[in-house]
């Protein structure tokens, strides 16, 4: 197996240590919600993982652009690695977001304007790996890829402009909400310590796992060229 | 404060949310490490195999 590199390792580790930090402060140093109870405490990660599904998003769509201006394979795989890690955290901030209203709202799910957008989003990414899938060709595959990561992240602000712009019941955390929101709280010193650590993790997390698929993207496609060589012979 | 009433009991939602929250970012490193793992093999099967084939060649 390849070495993993000595700056990878040193952040892996400190992601780590940042992750147990955030598991103590989310489950013991922060207090319980008193209204919600302890369901109140998924609310720490589940914004967080919204937070990194629209980072990631961004990063493809960026990549996606200086892969077009450059056609430097390298953003190519930076794009296809951060659309993988931005639906999997989106997933994440969904489902956790279904159990957190289960007692909340009564629900596991309603069509409320940002679920129902930030699905929409969900599934936008998912049809991006699966359609990349479907093209042979290297150079069209980045070319669509790229497009694709640009066109898709309008999905982005939309949903997150969605509880602010439109009638919602979903709780805004970032500045005032509509007053018809259920399941919106007060946030005391330490639970609004305990949320910026948790955005601040998931990042460590995200930038970890990102430089991780780079290198498995980089392997594929080392393991691809060498196949259509020995083909060629 | 004598009149507040206790927190909901939603300690089995919230249970169930980190199972999920965990579960997906631990079978996600799984996935990494094991597409990586397999990775590996194949460049090596193809290194074998080219291995195998240049002295056919330089025969033929």
């Amino acid at each position: 197996m390849e070495p993993v590199p000595r700056n990878l390792k040193i952040l892996s580790g400190i992601t780590i240590a940042m992750f147990v930090i955030a598991l103590y402060m989310v489950f013991i140093y922060a207090p319980r919600e008193a209204v919600m109870g302890d369901v109140q405490r998924v609310f720490y990660f589940h914004v967080a993982a919204g937070w990194v599904g629209a980072l990631a998003f961004l990063v493809t769509a960026i990549a996606g652009g200086v892969y077009l201006a450059k056609r430097n394979p390298k953003w190519d795989r930076v794009a296809v690695a951060s659309v993988e890690i931005g639906v999997v955290f989106t997933f994440i901030n969904i489902v956790s977001g279904a159990i957190w209203a289960r007692p909340i709202w009564n629900t596991w799910w309603t069509w409320d304007p940002r679920l129902v957008t930030a699905t929409i989003m969900l599934l936008l990414y998912l049809a991006y790996l699966m359609l990349r899938q479907g093209i042979d060709d290297p150079d069209r595959r980045a070319r669509f890829g790229s497009i694709y990561g640009i066109v898709a992240f309008v999905s982005v602000p939309i949903t997150f402009l969605s509880i602010r712009i439109f009638r919602t019941i979903h709780p805004v955390v970032i500045g005032s909400g509509d007053p018809s929101a259920e399941g919106a709280f007060d946030m005391t010193p330490p639970m609004l310590q305990a949320f910026m650590f948790s955005l601040l993790t998931f990042t460590f997390i995200y930038a970890t796992l990102l430089w991780y698929r780079m290198r498995l993207g980089r392997l594929s496609e080392q393991v691809e060229k060498r196949k259509m060589e020995m083909m060629s012979i | 404060m004598f009149l507040q009433e206790a927190p909901a009991e939603t300690f089995s939602y919230m249970a169930f949310g980190f199972v999920v929250i965990l579960g997906t970012m631990g079978l996600y490193l799984l996935s990494l490490f094991n597409r990586y793992r397999n990775m590996e093999r194949d460049m090596e099967l193809l290194d074998e195999v080219s291995a195998k084939a240049e002295p056919s060649m330089e025969k033929a």
